[in-house]
C-alpha cells in the first residue's frame, strides 16, 4: 500500500548539467543527488549530458537537486525567456504572476513588467518548459505568449493594445449611457427631473434591468480574472472590484424584488452604486489602455526606424527584398533620403547621413568609402553604395533595442517597497473590510448612525438603510477604494519612460537598477586617455626661432619623422597634413634611440630631438629652454628642433582634451558631483591635463590593475561612484563602480562591460545620465508618494473615519472614481518625463533658435 | 491539473472552507452575545459577507502552502 502511494506521488525531471567528462562524473552526480532524501531513481546520461531524477515532490525539490550539483562542481545551466503577458491591470496582477510562476518546479526568477507588459523567467530545461510557463500564467486568468522582436513585435503589439481597446470602448459604450439613465431614473423625483423625465425610469424593476447588464457586460471582466485567480490561490485587484460590483448588485437585487427582506428596501437600492462603480472601473481601464504603451513609445519609435525593403545588388541587377533576407556581404543601394536597411561598410559614393536616431547626434555625418553605416538611420544627400556587414539581431538597431527591452524588464531597488506592499495589498484589503465591517455591525452603527446621514456628492440619503446594510457599504466602499494600481504603475512606468528617454540620446541604460545607482552619484572618476583625451598625440604647439619660418619647420619636421614609425613622429606628419603641407621625402633618414632623428634635405642637415640631442650636437637652445619647460610643464612632450646648426624652434605634442571634456566637468562639479581623473602616466602630465579640463583631484600613476582599488577607496570615503571608461582596458574599475559607464563604444554595445553604455564619444552625455537618472528618480518618488498618500488618505476615509464627525460617508461609486483617478495621474506624471531633455541637449537648442533670432534683430 | 494538484486542491479546500466557517460562526455567535438585538437579515447577510471576505482571504495563503506540501 505505501509504495503505491508512494508511487502515486513520484515526479520526473530532466536537467542538463554542463561539465561532465567521464565516468566518475557520472558517478559523482548519480551518487550526489541518490543522496537526497525524496530522490528515488538517478540517471545520467554522459553523452548527452542530461540527469534524469525520479523524486517524491514532497520530499525534495528541484532547487535542492541543482545545489547539490552544483556543489560537487557542475553546472546546472539556465534558460530564460522573455513572454509578453496580457491582461494585467495592477500591482497585484504582478504579485500574481510571479507567486505563480515562482510555484512552478525549476523556475528560479521571474520577473514582471506591468506596463511593459512583459515577464521575463528564469528557469532549468527539463525540470520546467516554456510551454508549462506559459499555460500557468493563462491559467491564472492572462494571455502569454513569447515576445517577438522586430517588426513582428511591433505589430503584434499595436494589435493587442487595439484589441483591448477595442474592448474596453464596447464596455464604455454599454456601462456610461446606460449608467446615465440609470442615475436619471434614481433622481427622478428630486430637482426638476419631475418634469421630463417619464415616470417608468423610476421604477425599480426597469433600474434593475438596466443595471444588470451594466454589471455582467461590461463587468464580465472583474468576475471572469478574479475567479480565475483564486481558484488557483492567487489575487488581484479585479477581485476588489468584483467583491464590490457583486455585493452592491445583490443588495439592489433583494431590495427590489423582496423589498421587506430587511435590506433596507425600496429606498436603499443603490442601483447607482452598482452602475456608477462599474462604470468608473471601466472608464480606469479605457484610460488605461489609451495611456498604455506611452511610456514605451521610445522603444517603439526605434523599432520603427528599422527599413521594410532593402535594394541589393544581385547577379549584377540591383532588386528589392525584404530587409530579413539581406545577407552579410550583400552590396546594398541607398539614395537620398532613404533608411539605411542594415550596418555596414561604404564601398563607394559619398553622403551624409543621420545618426540622430541611434546616436542622439543631431548633425549628419559624413559617409565615404571605408566609413561605417548604421542600419536605421537615414541618407541625407547622395547615393552610395555599402557592404552589409550586420543584419537581422546583430545590428546596432536590434541590440540598442534588445539592451533596452532589457532593462525595462528589471525592477529598480526602490521597486521592492511598492512590491512588498502591492503583494500583501489585497489580502489586508479584505482583512480591513472584515474589520470594518464588523466595527460598524457591532459598534459604529448603534454608536453613530443618523438617519440623515449622506454619501459625499450625493443627494442620496441613508435613512432606511439597516445595520447589516451599512457595514456592507462600508466595508464594499474600503475594498473599492484600495486598489494598488498607482502603487503598481508607479515605478517600471517611469523606468520604461527614463530607458526610452535616455535611448533617444545616445544613453543606454543596461538595468532599471543603474538609473537608480545613477541618480544617486555623487563622484565621477574618467579615466584619462582615450576618455578625457583623444588617445592620440598631436601637434599642440609649433615655437619657432627668430629667423625661421613656422610652417617650414612644421613641414621640415614632418618630412624628417615621415620614415619614422614613433607615435610623436606621426602626430607630426598628420599635423602638416593637417596644415596641406607638402611632404616630400628626405634624402637621409637616421634614428638615434634615446635622443631623436637626424635627417637631410636639399643640403639641409635636421635635427629632431630632445635636449640631450642638442647637446650631444653642440647646439646652444639659448633662450628655447624656457620655452621648452612651459610646455613640459603643460603636459606635452616638445622637441628641439635644429637647422644646420642652429636651434629653429620647438615643436610641442600631446594628447589633447576631447572637445566637450572641460564643459562636462564643469557641470558635473555645478550639479555637486566630484570628479577625479585616473591615470597611469607621471603626476605632472596627469596634473597638467587635469588642469586644462578642470578637475581637481588627480589619481596619477596608478596601474590598470589598481584602477579599482582606487575607486573603493573612494567608496570607502563614503562616495557613491561612477567610472567612466573605455569598457575594455577599465572592466575591473567599471565593475566595481555604482556605475560604471563605457565611453564612446560606437554601436557595438552588447559587447560593452559596464551600466550605462554610451553610444556616441562625447563626454556631456555623463551628465546626460545622471540627469536622466535624477529625473527618472524624481518622477518614481513622485508617483509613489502619490500612490501612497492616495491610499492612506483614501482607505480611511472609504472606511468612515469622518462619519462620527461629519455624517458623511464615500460612496463606493466615488471610491471607484478616485481609484479611476489615481492611476491615471501616475501615468500622466510619468509621461511629462517625455518632455525632459539632458541639459546640454537643451542648451543646444536654445543656441540652434539664438542666432536666427539675432540675425532678425541686427536687419 | 495533474493528480497531486487534484489532490493539493481539494486538500486546500478543505482548509479554508473551515476556517472561513469559523470565522463566520464566531460573527454569528457574536451577533448573540453582544446584548444588542439584530435581525434574522443582519445575522444571515452578515454571515455571508464574512464567509465570503473570509474565504478570499484564506485561500491565497492556504492554496499556495498545501500545494507546496504536496507538490513539492
Amino acid at each position: 500500500m505505501n509504495s503505491e502511494m508512494e508511487k502515486e506521488n513520484v515526479e520526473q525531471v530532466s536537467l542538463p548539467v554542463q561539465g561532465m567528462t567521464c565516468a566518475a562524473c557520472v558517478a559523482k552526480v548519480e551518487k550526489t543527488l541518490k543522496s537526497i532524501t525524496g530522490v528515488q531513481k538517478v540517471n545520467v546520461n554522459l553523452m548527452s549530458g542530461k540527469v534524469s531524477v525520479s523524486y517524491m515532490p514532497d520530499k525534495a525539490g528541484v532547487p535542492q537537486m541543482v545545489k547539490a550539483i552544483q556543489d560537487v562542481g557542475y553546472v546546472v545551466p539556465e534558460e530564460e525567456v522573455l513572454l509578453t503577458v496580457r491582461g494585467m491591470s495592477c500591482a497585484a496582477c504582478v504579485a500574481k504572476i510571479e507567486k505563480g510562476v515562482k510555484g512552478l518546479p525549476g523556475v528560479t526568477s521571474v520577473v514582471v513588467n506591468l506596463p511593459a507588459e512583459s515577464t521575463k523567467v528564469k528557469f532549468y530545461p527539463g525540470a520546467v518548459d516554456k510551454s508549462r510557463i506559459k499555460k500557468e500564467i493563462k491559467a491564472l486568468g492572462y494571455e502569454a505568449s513569447e515576445k517577438l522582436s522586430g517588426q513582428a513585435a511591433l505589430d503584434s503589439e499595436k494589435e493587442a493594445r487595439q484589441k483591448e481597446l477595442r474592448y474596453q470602448t464596447r464596455n464604455m459604450w454599454i456601462a456610461w449611457p446606460l449608467a446615465v439613465i440609470v442615475m436619471v431614473g434614481m433622481f427622478r423625483d428630486m430637482w426638476i427631473f419631475p418634469y421630463f423625465v417619464p415616470e417608468f425610469l423610476g421604477n425599480p424593476y426597469v433600474l434593475w434591468a438596466i443595471s444588470t447588464p451594466i454589471a455582467f457586460i461590461p463587468g464580465a471582466q472583474f468576475f471572469k480574472h478574479s475567479w480565475n485567480g483564486l481558484k488557483r490561490g492567487a489575487t488581484d485587484m479585479n477581485l476588489l472590484y468584483a467583491t464590490g460590483i457583486g455585493a452592491a448588485y445583490i443588495i439592489a437585487t433583494i431590495n427590489t424584488f423582496w423589498p421587506d427582506a430587511g435590506f433596507g428596501g425600496r429606498g436603499a437600492t443603490f442601483f447607482e452604486s452598482v452602475a456608477l462603480l462599474t462604470t468608473f472601473i471601466v472608464l480606469g481601464r479605457y484610460l488605461e489602455a489609451i495611456t498604455r504603451g506611452k511610456t514605451s513609445e521610445a522603444i517603439r519609435k526605434l523599432m520603427s526606424l528599422q527599413a521594410r525593403t532593402a535594394r541589393v545588388i544581385r547577379n549584377g541587377q540591383e532588386v528589392d527584398i525584404a530587409t530579413d533576407e539581406v545577407e552579410i556581404g550583400d552590396i546594398v543601394v541607398v539614395r537620398p533620403g532613404e533608411s539605411i536597411p542594415v550596418d555596414g561598410e561604404v564601398v563607394e559614393g559619398y553622403s551624409s547621413v543621420d545618426e540622430a536616431m541611434i546616436t542622439g547626434e543631431s548633425i549628419p555625418v559624413e559617409k565615404r568609402a571605408g566609413s561605417s553605416v548604421i542600419g536605421a538611420t537615414i541618407n541625407k544627400t547622395g547615393s552610395f553604395k555599402f557592404k552589409a556587414t550586420k543584419v537581422g539581431s546583430e545590428t546596432a538597431l536590434a541590440q540598442i533595442i534588445k539592451m533596452v527591452e532589457d532593462a525595462q524588464a528589471t525592477k529598480a531597488p526602490i521597486q521592492k517597497l511598492a512590491d512588498l506592499v502591492a503583494g500583501h495589498f489585497i489580502a489586508g484589503v479584505h482583512v480591513l473590510a472584515l474589520i470594518v465591517f464588523f466595527i460598524w455591525f457591532f459598534f459604529g452603527y448603534n454608536a453613530f448612525f443618523s438617519p440623515d446621514s449622506q454619501f459625499i456628492l450625493s443627494p442620496y440619503s441613508l435613512a432606511e438603510v439597516g445595520v447589516f446594510g451599512f457595514a456592507l457599504l462600508l466595508s464594499v466602499t474600503t475594498l473599492i477604494i484600495s486598489c494598488p494600481c498607482a502603487l503598481g504603475l508607479a515605478t517600471p512606468s517611469a523606468i520604461m519612460a527614463g530607458t526610452g528617454k535616455g535611448a533617444e540620446n545616445g544613453i543606454l541604460f543596461k538595468g532599471a537598477d543603474a538609473v537608480e545607482a545613477s541618480s544617486k552619484l555623487n563622484a565621477v572618476v574618467f579615466d584619462k586617455t582615450g576618455t578625457l583625451t583623444k588617445g592620440e598625440p598631436s601637434v599642440t604647439d609649433v615655437f619657432v626661432s627668430p629667423g625661421f619660418v613656422h610652417n617650414d619647420i612644421l613641414r621640415l619636421a614632418a618630412m624628417s619623422e615621415k620614415p619614422s614609425e614613433h607615435p610623436l613622429g606621426e602626430a607630426i606628419v598628420r599635423g602638416a597634413k593637417d596644415k596641406g603641407l607638402n611632404i616630400d621625402d628626405v634624402e637621409r633618414f637616421e634614428a638615434i634611440p634615446g635622443y631623436g632623428i637626424r635627417a637631410s634635405y636639399q643640403g639641409q642637415e635636421i635635427l629632431l630631438g630632445n635636449r640631450r640631442l642638442m647637446k650631444q650636437e653642440k647646439i646652444a637652445i639659448g633662450n628655447l629652454n624656457a620655452k621648452m619647460e612651459q610646455f613640459e610643464e603643460e603636459g606635452k612632450t616638445a622637441m628641439l628642433m635644429a637647422i644646420d646648426g642652429q636651434a629653429a624652434g620647438i615643436i610641442a605634442v600631446a594628447d589633447t582634451l576631447k572637445e566637450n571634456a572641460k564643459v562636462a566637468v564643469e557641470r558635473l562639479y555645478h550639479m555637486g558631483v566630484e570628479v577625479a581623473m585616473i591615470t597611469g602616466d607621471n603626476r605632472r602630465t596627469a596634473e597638467a591635463i587635469a588642469r586644462q579640463v578642470g578637475i581637481k583631484t588627480v589619481l596619477a600613476e596608478v596601474l590598470p590593475q589598481d584602477k579599482a582599488e582606487e575607486v573603493k577607496k573612494l567608496q570607502a570615503k563614503g562616495y557613491k561612484v561612477a567610472m567612466v571608461g573605455d569598457g575594455i582596458n577599465d572592466a575591473p574599475a567599471l565593475a566595481q563602480a555604482e556605475v560604471g559607464i563605457a565611453i564612446g563604444s560606437g554601436t557595438d554595445v552588447a559587447k560593452e562591460t559596464g551600466d550605462v553604455i554610451l553610444i556616441k564619444d562625447d563626454i556631456r552625455d555623463v551628465v546626460g545620465a545622471i540627469e536622466i537618472g535624477r529625473a527618472t528618480m524624481r518622477k518614481i518618488k513622485q508617483n509613489l508618494i502619490w500612490a501612497f498618500v492616495y491610499n492612506i488618505t483614501g482607505i480611511p476615509l472609504a472606511a468612515g473615519i469622518l462619519y462620527p464627525v461629519t455624517g458623511l460617508l464615500v460612496s463606493p461609486e466615488l471610491a471607484s472614481f478616485f481609484m479611476a483617478l489615481s492611476s491615471f495621474s501616475v501615468t500622466m506624471n510619468t509621461l511629462l518625463l517625455k518632455r525632459f531633455q539632458p541639459s546640454f541637449k537643451k542648451d543646444k537648442n536654445k543656441s540652434e533658435t539664438m542666432p536666427v533670432h539675432m540675425a532678425q534683430s541686427a536687419r | 491539473m495533474n493528480e497531486l494538484e487534484t489532490k493539493a486542491a481539494r486538500q486546500a479546500s478543505l482548509i479554508y472552507t473551515a476556517i472561513s466557517l469559523v470565522i463566520t460562526f464566531l460573527f454569528l455567535g457574536l451577533t448573540f452575545v453582544t446584548g444588542e438585538s439584530y435581525n434574522l437579515v443582519a445575522r444571515i447577510g452578515g454571515m455571508i459577507w464574512i464567509f465570503v471576505l473570509s474565504m478570499i482571504v484564506s485561500m491565497p495563503i492556504i492554496i499556495p502552502a498545501v500545494k507546496k506540501r504536496v507538490v513539492g
